[in-house]
């Protein structure tokens, strides 16, 4: 078995003995939505209307940025990051596999949700679809530099600070395309290039992230 | 006496401008047992990761003579299994090699008289079952080196009598053993070379 499946696989199986945590985020998602809008029920629908795209991806990435100390955590408390950096000669992959299986478990099911529930909250149809576009690039983007936080943090016992610290302004660019291409596509204004600029992001920070990710997760282990 | 496996010469390492090992060198071959004992903070542990590569020392160098990636199987004193995963499933997940071969891992479980409980989850198992697991994942690796911080400890008698043969089985076919002990170790069924870590 090809040792990127085999980790992949790994993490679907001990996630479907971890109970309710993959319905986490959702939770998390729904709760922010229902106060915003309690907080907000006095103003214009037509203005709440606008600012749910925005409030939704704010929402996704302040629930990114919650869940990446996940993704190593684990694996450095009961020693299978060791055995993992040691000897491991495709260490860059692996990385990538145990990355993308946490964005599918902890992000995926946000992202799928997130357009149905701006729908719900009486967004129209096109700008959901490009929210769900956005947040489709974005929020993979957001777990691969978050990686690279989680895995110089690991062995600080008062991490989560330090992490946000570190991935909130790198974070910026996303949120700013993502944002724009969701406001331009309700205006009716041309977004594909938000689109093609966080496509970029997305790109370099796949080609980069996993070999930060094997010489931070080095740094920790020393 | 052919090449040594792995080789240290004149390692160093300190940490907060203390000196914790200091002109280590020592070299292991094939076939061979060593066993680095000494007092608690002695830097065992240390040495044993600066061998895995997992800790960089200060100043020295470290020659690595064994040409495959899986060089080492490492034991520490984290056991590397996985809680919500039971036996079968850490020994099948748990390491970087492309490895299913259901017949090695029916073989070591029933080495380590662990059938009854290869279904079960490892958070349900005892410390010392845990230990077992972890080093049945050193017996069904490919490593040449098998580095084990402390194999002994919280094992019964069978245990270790078990641990002996597979690290006798291990020795005999080319391969050899790093250990770490707060004892030298006699009267085994293999030679022993014990190195004392004394720390100033």
């Amino acid at each position: 078995m090809n040792s990127f499946i085999k980790n992949i696989k790994k993490e679907f199986l001990i996630a479907s003995r971890s109970g309710l945590e993959v319905l986490m985020p959702i939770i998390y998602l729904f709760i922010i939505m229902v106060f915003f809008n309690i907080s907000i029920s006095y103003v214009e629908k037509d203005i709440i209307v606008e600012l749910i795209p925005l409030m939704i991806w704010i929402s996704c990435l302040l629930i990114c940025v919650l869940n990446l100390e996940t993704i190593f955590k684990d694996d450095y408390d009961d020693g299978t990051l060791e055995m993992f950096i040691i000897n491991d000669r495709y260490i860059e992959r692996d990385i990538m596999a145990k990355v993308i299986s946490h964005w599918i478990l902890s992000n995926l099911p946000m992202v799928v949700i997130a357009p149905a529930l701006s729908l719900v909250l009486g967004l129209d149809t096109k700008t959901a679809y490009v929210l769900l576009i956005t947040l489709l690039i974005g929020t993979p983007t957001m777990s691969l530099i978050g990686s690279i936080a989680a895995a110089l943090t690991l062995s600080l016992k008062k991490n989560k600070i330090l992490m946000s610290i570190i991935v909130l302004p790198m974070y910026i660019p996303i949120l700013i395309f993502g944002t724009s291409a969701v406001n331009n596509s309700y205006f009716k204004i041309n977004f594909e290039s938000e689109i093609l600029m966080m496509m970029i992001i997305f790109l370099i920070f796949l080609l980069v992230s996993p070999i930060a990710c094997s010489k931070a997760l080095k740094i920790s282990l020393d | 006496m052919n090449n040594p496996l792995i080789e240290l010469r004149g390692i160093n390492l300190s940490r907060n401008e203390r000196l914790i090992i200091s002109n280590m060198t020592f070299c292991i071959h094939a076939s061979s047992v060593l066993n680095i004992y000494g007092h608690n903070g002695s830097g065992k542990t240390t040495l044993l990761k600066i061998l895995t590569g997992l800790t960089e020392p200060t100043s020295g160098q470290i020659i690595n003579n064994i040409n495959q990636h899986n060089a080492f199987s490492y034991m520490g004193h984290k056991y590397g299994i996985k809680n919500n995963l039971t036996l079968i499933e850490n020994l099948l997940y748990g390491n970087n090699e492309n490895f299913d071969d259901q017949n090695k891992i029916d073989g070591v479980i029933e080495m380590y008289n662990m059938n009854k409980y290869k279904n079960d989850l490892v958070k349900n198992l005892s410390h010392g079952q845990q230990k077992k697991i972890s080093l049945m994942k050193a017996n069904i690796s490919t490593s040449k080196v098998w580095i084990l911080d402390e194999p002994y400890s919280a094992l019964d008698n069978d245990a270790i009598k078990i641990v002996d043969q597979s690290i006798y089985d291990h020795i005999k076919n080319d391969g050899a053993v790093i250990m770490s002990n707060h004892e030298p170790i006699t009267k085994k069924p293999f030679d022993i070379k014990n190195l004392e870590l004394i720390n100033e």
